[in-house]
Order: structure tokens, then C-alpha cells, then sequence
């Protein structure tokens, strides 16, 4: 089975929303989902992965905080959350190194770096515990698998792309994963009552004449 | 887009973007369908039947080619006997009389193997990387059976009957862009025929009406025999592809404020090049009378049951005559005829007759209005990412300039936001209920920009304005949704909507038909306050008569001398 972007895209932001993010961050999670399964990493694992941690019942103890020129939380940094401060804080990286303590599911930090290095028009690189991955943005080079947790990330600018992934144009899910992702997106769904069914859509004049 | 020139401001988005204007936007130059034929004419694409498999129950398959300088397209059509009791234009049917999907080049025997076991299920199949599009379409029982009937009889149908419908079938969705398995956008995005938006869906509905008209006669023949009779090929050109429209368009103009920005500013600076136009030729000045006179027609031609758009028609009809009035005074011989025309419409006509002003004045100019297609697509990926470094009083000020109106409201009284958008569980129909009657406010969808658009603007008074706003967004992550808005509205200042998309008296009808005038829909007739039916491709050459003499003006119907 085999999925466009746009139906990974659009998965990806329900199940996020379904798990407890906000709208905003759900969007985020649904452009990073899709720029991973894009590049040919699985996307859909590490957002399913994350989602079942349930961080966002409370996220305040996800979401970084600078302490001594590190980013590190009470507990696992949130990768959307760390994500989207550090496409948003990009122009920090110019020339500096952020560090990352504790990071959950840093395959999805990925797609928030390539934001930043777009905006910088530079290549950044992100290492996980050791694992370097190289990004321009468009592109991305990994060397090794990256792991489930990082203990200690860096992200700076420096680096070239050599080996970049190809690109793909449709998604094969590990169908566990995606199931849980539909999971959590059913949770956006109303359920059918007689009432919506009847005003909710529809109801005035006949549709069959 | 570039300003074409600075003697006639684009009209104020406070002005255009408000949902009753919106309500009233018709067809012009720049709606897709005009684009799509305007362009086959061009560039000489051909087109052919290549199977027409169908019993005489109307079961079968069949497949039409379009053969463009480039590459070809194929909408392949299936045909079903659908019980009449399972025909519904809504999302929830399961059935259908015909399903359509558009396949990226000609499908081999395979191909139509595996569509046949999908296509008719629709949501519930699954389409690949090779299709477009995927859609249905149902009869319409009041003219379905007098066609085949008269035609088997050796008869034409009544053209009374004829124009109280306007079409034998209607669709009642046309998916794209990835869904159901389909091909995403970006296949076919850098394609010259496919750069315009929704290319792709109205070509699917441009074949698709004439396998319908195929259709008909294939039955008609079978059941008269040698008695029957070709339909009129002028009744056959009247004949438009209907389609029924749902909530499903509302959400999609607020979720894509760039996309939707794109199209209300190529059609504003259209109209501003237009009026800055010092005079008017007297050929410009008579297409403009003759395609007016043609307008006319169209309008008498509109029916719907739908109190309200009883009432604009009545207004619209007397700002026809009114027009026509304006017309052949001494005003179109004077300096700056079209600025002096949209100057007197806004004082004297209603918002219909405003914004068909609007359009018509376009018509002889598209040399200056036809270059515009080609931003009408959103191709600013980077519009989605937030730039941290601007300031919270940056954002505030773009808030204000969108929202300004709607900041001192009092969001909490249930008359400002007694509605809800959700989607239900039920095929994923997209529906709008009563938050404080139904429980449903745990499922809205984020459609009230207005509304977070003022709690983000609270939330931010507390920052000092020098602040970045990425660190408003560090604790305040339910806010980024808007500060996206906020700074898109930066290159999309026709992005938001100007009015209270949860109100108790809003009208998605108005969301609707803003969208369906930039496909190029006529006819709107709402059939309640959230949908409505239009006429798709009335009066449109058949493929095997497209020329460029006639690519064109075809959605203005003929004057009968």
C-alpha cells in the first residue's frame, strides 16, 4: 500500500491534532512528516512513535528551555516543539552551535533544521549522538540510521552535501504505524449523529430531482 | 505580481474580501475553465474516443483522449444502473450513475482493469500516481429520461425543459491532488497545461461532458432504432455538466488563504489595469456592448428557488437594464471609461451587478488580463514557514490590518460564534453545527481566523513590541496557526476573509460560490444556506468543435437574431 504526500500530509496533521496539539504545531508536524517521507525516511514512524508517548497531555515538560546555552526540558525535548523554536529562532544558528539534551523521536527535528537552513541559505548539520545528517533544505544526507532517542544533539552550520537521499514521490507505510496515526486522526472526527447527518451538510431542497 | 501601473489603485481587500461581495463574484477571463479552453484552441490539442463499451442497461466503460503539444490525458468514464433510491449528491452516498477519474497519459488494458475495480467505489478505492483526478456524477432525473425518450421517438427534448436544468448530469465531487492515492499537485505543477490552478479537474469535467451527451444518445439509439434522432447540436451546447457543491469548498479557502490570495489579486489587478485604461477603442467598447447584451441572457436564463438569490436576481436584472442605460449615454466615449463605469456601478448597482462589472470589463483586454493565469497557482512554499525574528508588534500590525474590525467583538457572546466547522466521522463529510446546541466543540476545525486572530492579538499584549515573536510562539504554541496567518497576509493581502466565519447568520453558500466563479460556474442556485448547485461548461465547444475563434466567449450565450 502506497500513499500520495498530500494523504501523508494530511494524516500526519489530523493524527497530530488528534494526540493533543495545537492546530499551529499540528501543521508543523504535517509538513515535517511529509518532507521526511519525501526524502525517503519514514516519517510516519517516528510521528507515531512520538504521538503514543502522549506528550502533549502535558507538554510544558517537552518544551525547551536555554539553560546554559543548551536546550533541554524537565523531561524529553518534544521534537515539533524544539522543531519549531529552532526554525523560528534560525537566524541563531548562523555561525553558532545549538546544543539538544534529551531529544524524543529526533528523526523529526530533521525537517525543522532544513527550515532553518533554507531561511539561512546555508547547509546545516545535525548530529545525533554521533550520527551526522547533512541538509540544504531541499535535500538531505544521512549517514546511519538515526536513533529513537538522542542523548545529545548539535545542530551548526557547516557541511556539504554530497550523498543526498533521492527523493520519492509516494510513501510505503509500516502499516502498524500508519494505523496508529489514523488512530489518533480519527479522534478529530465527529461521530455521526441523526442531527448532523440531517442539518450538518445538507438538509433544504431535494438532491435527487 | 507587479503592479501594471499606479493610476488605478487594486481595489482595498477591507473592500473586496468581505463574504457578501464574495457571495457575488461571477465567472471572468481568468476562471479555469476559460483557461483550460482558451488554451487547448492554442496550442491545437486533439481529441479522440478510444472505447465506448456500454449495454444497452448504460453499464459499461469508456475512454477519451485530449493530446496536448506535450502529453495526452484520458478521462476513463465507468457507467452503472443506479437504483434511483441510492442517487444522492451527497458526501455520504455510496453509489453513483457514473464515476470518472483523469489518467496521466492512455491507459493500457491493465490500467482499465484496475480502475474498474476502484474508480466506482470511489473513497472507498484506491487510485494511483497515474491518475488526476477522481470523481462522479449523477442524472438528473427531471431531464435524464425526457432526452432519451424524446430522441428514441425521433424527437428533440423541450427546450423549455432544457433550460430549467441546463445539464443531464451533475458531479457531485471532483478530488485532485493526491487524494485517494491520486498524483500529488506537484507532478503535474511545472507542466505549462497544468501550471493554472485545477487544470487537471476541469479538463476530468470538460470530457466528462461529452460522455454525457455521448451517453444519452448511445441509449437513445438503442432504445429507438432506426426511429431515433440526433441530438440538436445547439441544444447539445447549451448542455453544461451541473455539479452539486458542499461545505467541502468553505474550509478549503480559508485553509489556503495564498492559493485563494492569488486568485482575488490576478482578478483585482486585472480590473485596476483595466480601469487605468485612458480610453476605449471603439471595437473594445463593442465587444464589451455585445458580450453585455449576451450577459443578459445568461442572467434571465438563472434559476433558483433560494430566497435570497430570488432577490439578487431581481436586483441584477435591473442593474442589466440599468447598464445598458450607462452604456448608451456619453460615458463610454469620455476619458477613463471603465474606472467611470466601476465608479458609477458601486454607487448605483447591487454587489451582483458590481462584480459582474467586475468581470465584463476584462473582455476586450486580454492582452493585458491573460498573463495574469500564470499567478494564480501557489508556488511560495516558504510562505509556510514563521519568521521568528519579526516582532510582536510587526505581527500585531498585520493582525490589525486583516482583523482590525474584528478585535473589540465580544467573541464570547453565543451570537458571535454560535457555529462550529467539523468533520465527521462519516465518510469525513466536512459539516458546520451549532456549538452550543450540539456537542461538537471539541472537533472544530481551526475556520474562525477572525476569532484566533483577536485571542492572539490579546495574548500579545503583554510582549513588549521589540520582542521576537518566536519567543511569543515558545509559550504560546496554540497561537502559531495565526502568526503563520498573520505574516502570509504580508504576501497574501487578499488571504483572509473579512467577516465571522462562526456567526449565527454566516452563509457558506457565499464561501462556495466565491471559489466556484473562479472555476468558471455560472448559474449558482443555492439550495440551502451550505450548498448549491452550478452549471459547469454551458455553451462550451465540444472537443471535436474547439477552435480559437470559439475557445473563448462560449460561456456568454449566443444572441438569437
Amino acid at each position: 500500500m502506497n500513499f500520495s504526500l498530500n494523504e501523508v500530509e494530511a494524516t500526519a496533521k489530523r493524527a497530530a491534532r488528534g494526540a493533543g496539539y495545537s492546530w499551529g504545531i499540528a501543521e508543523e508536524a504535517a509538513k515535517a512528516t511529509r518532507w521526511l517521507c519525501h526524502l525517503g525516511l519514514d516519517g510516519s514512524q517516528a510521528l507515531a512513535k512520538l504521538l503514543t508517548r502522549d506528550f502533549a497531555s502535558n507538554l510544558k515538560i517537552h518544551a525547551p528551555l536555554a539553560v546554559g546555552g543548551k536546550w533541554c526540558a524537565e523531561h524529553d525535548l518534544c521534537p515539533l516543539l524544539t522543531g519549531a523554536h529552532l526554525s523560528d529562532f534560525a537566524s541563531k544558528l548562523s555561525g553558532n552551535t545549538v546544543e539538544l539534551q534529551n531529544v524524543a523521536c529526533p528523526t523529526l527535528l530533521l525537517p525543522f533544521a532544513a527550515s532553518a537552513a533554507r531561511t539561512l541559505n546555508l547547509c546545516l548539520t545535525i548530529e545525533c549522538d554521533g550520527i551526522e545528517t547533512v541538509t540544504n533544505g531541499a535535500d538531505v544526507q544521512v549517514s546511519r540510521d538515526i536513533p529513537a532517542r538522542a542523548t545529545k544533539m548539535l545542530v551548526y552550520e557547516v557541511g556539504r552535501l554530497t550523498l543526498p537521499r533521492a527523493r520519492h514521490s509516494r510513501f510505503f507505510p509500516n502499516l502498524e504505524d500508519w494505523e496508529i496515526l489514523n488512530q489518533f486522526a480519527h479522534r478529530t472526527f465527529a461521530p455521526a449523529t441523526d442531527e448532523s447527518r440531517l442539518l450538518g451538510a445538507g438538509s433544504g431542497l431535494s438532491d435527487n430531482d | 505580481m507587479k503592479q501594471f501601473t499606479n493610476e488605478v489603485a487594486r481595489r482595498e481587500p477591507a473592500f473586496v474580501m468581505r463574504l457578501k461581495r464574495l457571495g457575488s463574484l461571477h465567472q471572468c477571463r481568468l476562471s479555469f475553465m476559460r483557461i483550460l479552453t482558451r488554451r487547448m484552441a492554442c496550442d491545437g490539442w486533439t481529441f479522440s474516443r478510444s472505447a465506448f463499451e456500454i449495454d444497452a442497461r448504460g453499464v459499461g466503460h469508456a475512454v477519451y483522449a485530449a493530446k496536448g503539444p506535450n502529453r495526452t490525458y484520458s478521462l476513463v468514464a465507468f457507467a452503472h444502473d443506479l437504483p434511483s433510491e441510492m442517487r444522492s449528491d451527497r458526501v455520504i452516498a455510496e453509489a453513483w450513475d457514473a464515476t470518472f477519474t483523469l489518467f496521466d497519459g492512455v491507459p493500457t488494458a491493465d490500467d482499465i482493469e484496475r480502475l474498474s475495480r476502484n474508480i466506482p467505489l470511489q473513497e472507498a478505492g484506491r487510485i494511483s500516481e497515474q491518475e488526476l483526478s477522481l470523481s462522479r456524477a449523477n442524472r438528473s432525473v427531471r431531464l435524464w429520461g425526457h432526452v432519451i425518450d424524446q430522441l428514441a421517438k425521433g424527437q428533440q427534448p423541450d427546450l423549455e425543459k432544457i433550460n430549467s436544468v441546463g445539464y443531464l448530469m451533475r458531479t457531485t465531487a471532483v478530488y485532485g491532488s493526491g487524494k485517494f492515492g491520486a498524483a500529488d499537485r506537484d507532478k503535474i505543477a511545472t507542466r505549462d497545461e497544468m501550471q493554472a490552478p485545477f487544470q487537471a479537474e476541469m479538463l476530468s469535467v470538460y470530457l466528462t461532458r461529452t460522455f454525457v451527451r455521448d451517453l444519452v444518445q448511445h441509449l437513445a439509439n438503442l432504445r429507438g432504432g432506426d426511429a431515433a434522432v440526433t441530438l440538436d447540436p445547439a441544444i447539445a451546447r447549451q448542455l453544461g455538466i451541473g455539479n452539486s457543491t458542499g461545505l467541502g469548498m468553505a474550509p478549503f479557502i480559508i485553509n489556503h488563504p495564498v492559493l485563494f490570495n492569488n486568485w482575488i489579486m490576478a482578478r483585482e489587478e486585472a480590473i485596476s489595469r483595466v480601469r487605468a485604461l485612458k480610453y476605449a477603442s471603439s471595437s473594445e467598447r463593442q465587444l464589451f456592448w455585445n458580450l453585455l447584451a449576451r450577459s443578459k441572457l445568461s442572467v434571465e436564463a438563472w434559476r433558483s428557488k433560494h430566497p435570497r438569490q430570488i432577490e439578487k436576481l431581481r436586483q441584477l436584472k435591473v442593474d442589466m437594464t440599468a447598464l445598458a442605460e450607462w452604456y448608451q449615454g456619453d460615458a463610454p466615449d469620455q476619458e477613463y471609461p471603465w474606472d467611470r463605469l466601476v465608479r458609477w456601478s458601486g454607487n448605483t448597482l447591487s454587489e451582483e451587478g458590481q462584480e459582474l462589472v467586475g468581470s465584463l470589463i476584462l473582455e476586450p483586454y486580454g492582452h493585458l488580463v491573460d498573463g495574469l493565469e500564470s499567478c494564480m497557482a501557489d508556488g511560495n512554499l516558504e510562505a509556510f514557514t514563521i519568521d521568528g525574528v519579526m516582532t510582536t508588534g510587526d505581527v500585531r500590525s498585520l493582525i490589525r490590518e486583516s482583523f482590525g474590525w474584528a478585535l473589540d467583538m465580544n467573541w464570547n457572546d453565543p451570537e458571535n460564534c454560535a457555529r462550529a466547522w467539523y468533520v465527521s466521522e462519516e465518510k469525513l463529510e466536512p459539516r458546520m453545527g451549532e456549538r452550543f446546541e450540539e456537542p461538537i466543540a471539541d472537533y472544530e476545525q481551526p475556520l474562525a481566523p477572525a476569532r484566533d486572530a483577536a485571542l492572539a492579538f490579546r495574548a500579545l499584549e503583554i510582549f513588549e513590541p521589540h520582542q521576537p515573536i518566536a519567543e511569543f510562539l515558545a509559550s504560546h504554541p496554540e497561537h502559531r496557526h495565526t502568526i503563520r496567518r498573520a505574516q502570509m497576509s504580508q504576501y497574501a493581502p487578499y488571504g483572509e476573509i473579512r467577516d465571522n466565519t462562526i456567526s449565527a447568520t454566516v452563509l457558506p453558500i457565499d464561501m462556495l460560490r466565491a471559489k466556484l466563479s473562479f472555476f468558471g460556474a455560472t448559474h449558482f442556485d443555492p439550495r440551502s444556506d451550505r450548498w448549491l448547485r452550478i452549471c459547469m461548461f454551458s455553451g462550451a465547444p465540444y472537443p471535436e468543435d474547439l477552435t480559437e475563434k470559439n475557445a473563448d466567449f462560449w460561456v456568454f450565450p449566443e444572441v438569437k437574431n
